[in-house]
């Protein structure tokens, strides 16, 4: 197992742009997608005839108060083009003192936004309509602005334990998402080494070496496993300490999350090793496959997107999902050993089964 | 030393290798002779444990190594075919792996990387990387990989496939080495003729995957004892002349060569005159006429019908 891990470490000394291109994407990532709007989800806003700038800027002003959306003032084709071609979930018309949802389909980040835009405005209107029977409209509005800042009557929401409610941080599961995926393909790269030197003679040389097969085993998927769980632990540093991410205080925990899914991955990997016979034919199939994992687990998508029952049943299939489900937990929900439980059981589950089926499969096609 | 006992490979109902026996006494160098396809790799590859044989046995000592192949890999050193090296790391590195797995540390197996690479030649380039290297250079770092551990029998696949005759020369040199003064058993396969002529006691001459002669250069030449062969040169190709000559009852076989034909006649039938008149019958001149001691390619030509090359 040494001298295979040295030979692996010693190829990697030549050549760490691999390694260091993927943690460098995991990051540029995350910045490009995480962290633009804060995490917002950005909705057009365009306008109706009959409604000025200086009236949509108050409205556009009152609807950015809300902390999970963006709104952006736009013209109307373009605004109309994005949710026709699906790049936007919905856009807003303003008209006066009225709006108008445009939507392609239904779909629950939609349904949120009209939420939120009904309610901003249910309020001013009434607002409005209050000042004027006042008879003194501004000082009503300063008078109703101070009493809300100090209301007699408040609604106080809790989770189910009592504590606080934690506001989803999409910023978090974008870092997760893109760190896990992207340390698949490192991984892959590794263990395709087995289909290399098996094509290449080396792999023989070292069945008639002393050398056992299950050393030779244990020293690519050693090295398979350090590779993929060091880019995973830089990666989450860069966010903790760089960036200044919340990763919930319990990164050791994180990380032995992250050690099961690595193992995972690259049980995964070994399974592909075996089903392909060559180097070329793993850069075919691999990298063909894995991209579709964080689709189907929801990876970049706000939880609660994918409501397709045949795709939560594949999903269940993906160590990523398991993965995204014990990391979040621990990071935002405080989730303990007992909460994590069954995500980690089908992870050890996934990679035990990928795991003995791809090398038999290898040692089949060797033979 | 080491033996086959009808070594047969069947792979998906083609058979592969079809009952193969030979033997390898200690410190002879046998040579395993065919053309590609012959089935020689498939049958290195089951004496060396590589690959399991559909029937038949490989015997080190007299003791059967299938089931107990560690016996055989303890005294084998196995040259593959292809580069069986890290194109990524030096000369140096590659042998210290391969060093590795055969449990050489510290100062011995420094010296046994800078022996063998001495034997190869190339003790100057060991920090350039393996990719930089010409075919050649690769192909006798191959050899220096399976030395490291000074094997009792070495096995050579092919080794001088497609290189420069520098490297060829030195690779040449690094066998008889081994074999004429270090005692190492020797089994090459090649399908250069001359190769095996030179460097081997004795050989086997594989085709279609079964052995068809077997023996010393000189047992394998006397299967020819009874023929000559002609090589006529001619100042202009003749169809017509090689149709008419294959005609003659001596002839056993009439080909065109680059500069005239070849003939094998049975042995001294006194055929000049009839070629002599022949050949003024279809106009063309006769320049030289020379009378060849079969070689072992017109061995391997009378068994089977072609050339090693084809």
């Amino acid at each position: 197992m040494v001298p295979d891990l040295l030979a692996q470490w010693m190829k990697e000394r030549r050549s760490p742009y691999l390694l260091l291109t993927f943690i460098g994407l995991s990051v540029l990532a995350v910045v490009l997608f995480g962290m633009s709007s804060e995490g917002k989800t950005k909705i057009d806003v365009f306008l109706a005839e009959g409604t000025s700038e200086a009236e949509a800027a108050g409205w556009i002003e009152r609807l950015n108060k809300s902390e999970a959306f963006e709104f952006v003032l736009r013209d109307e084709e373009p605004a109309r083009a994005e949710v026709r071609e699906g790049r936007a979930m919905a856009a807003v018309q303003l008209l006066p003192d009225d709006y108008r949802i445009v939507a392609a389909v239904d779909e629950i980040q939609g349904l949120l936004a009209e939420r939120h835009v009904d309610t901003v405005f249910r309020q001013e209107l009434q607002l409005r309509a209050a000042a004027e029977r006042s008879g003194d409209p501004e000082r009503f509005r300063l008078d109703a602005e101070r009493i809300l800042q100090n209301p007699p009557l408040t609604l106080h929401a809790a989770a189910p334990d009592g504590g606080e409610i934690v506001s989803y941080d999409m910023g978090l599961q974008l870092m997760f998402g893109f760190a896990l995926f992207l340390a698949m393909f490192t991984i892959g790269s590794k263990i395709n080494a087995v289909n290399a030197e098996k094509t290449s003679g080396i792999w023989n040389r070292m069945i008639l070496s002393p050398v056992r097969k299950t050393q030779m085993y244990l020293g690519h998927l050693t090295y398979g496993f350090a590779a993929g769980f060091l880019q995973l632990a830089i990666v989450y540093l860069i966010f903790l300490y760089g960036f200044g991410f919340d990763l919930g205080g319990r990164f050791g925990m994180l990380l032995i999350v992250s050690a099961l899914y690595t193992v995972a991955a690259v049980a995964l990997a070994m399974l592909i090793a075996g089903m392909t016979k060559t180097p070329v034919q793993f850069n075919m199939v691999y990298p063909s496959v894995v991209p579709i994992f964080p689709l189907i687990s929801g990876a970049y998508m706000p939880p609660g997107t994918i409501t397709n029952d045949v795709l939560l049943v594949i999903g269940e299939f993906v160590p990523l999902t398991h993965a995204m489900d014990a990391l979040l937990g621990i990071a935002l929900y405080d989730a303990g050993w007992g909460d994590i439980f069954l995500p980690l059981a089908k992870l050890l589950l996934f990679a035990v089964i990928c795991m003995g089926v791809g090398i038999n499969l290898v040692e089949r096609g060797r033979r | 030393m080491l033996e086959t006992v009808e070594l047969r490979k069947e792979f998906k109902g083609k058979t592969a290798v079809d009952d193969v026996s030979l033997y390898l006494n200690k410190g002879e160098s046998v040579g395993l002779l065919g053309p590609n396809g012959a089935g020689k790799s498939t049958t290195i590859s089951m004496i060396s444990s590589l690959v399991k044989p559909t029937k038949g046995d490989v015997r080190l000592h007299g003791r059967s190594v299938i089931k107990q192949p560690q016996d055989i890999r303890k005294v084998l050193g196995v040259v593959p075919q292809e580069i069986a090296l890290y194109e990524e790391l030096s000369a140096y590195e590659n042998l210290t792996f391969f060093g590795r797995l055969y449990k050489l540390k510290g100062a011995a197996l420094e010296s046994k990387i800078q022996e063998t690479l001495e034997m190869v030649g190339l003790r100057e380039r060991q920090k350039e990387l393996i990719k930089t290297f010409s075919g050649g250079m690769k192909r006798r770092i191959n050899i220096a990989a399976a030395l490291l551990h000074d094997p009792e029998i070495v096995i050579m696949d092919e080794p001088t496939v497609g290189i420069d005759p520098q490297s060829r020369t030195h690779i040449l040199d690094t066998v008889r080495l081994l074999n004429r003064e270090k005692g190492t058993t020797v089994l090459y396969t090649s399908h250069y003729m001359e190769e095996v002529e030179q460097l081997c006691n004795r050989m086997y001459i594989m085709d279609h995957g079964r052995i068809i002669a077997s023996g010393t250069h000189e047992e394998l030449q006397r299967i020819l004892s009874g023929e000559d062969t002609l090589l006529i040169q001619l100042n202009a190709p003749s169809q017509g002349l090689i149709q008419e000559l294959q005609q003659l009852e001596p002839v056993r076989r009439a080909e065109e060569t680059d500069n005239g034909l070849k003939l094998i006649v049975t042995k001294q039938s006194n055929i000049l005159t009839a070629v002599v008149q022949a050949a003024e019958r279809q106009r063309v001149q006769i320049i030289n006429i020379h009378v060849h001691t079969p070689s072992l390619e017109d061995v391997f030509l009378h068994l089977t019908g072609r050339t090693l090359r084809d």
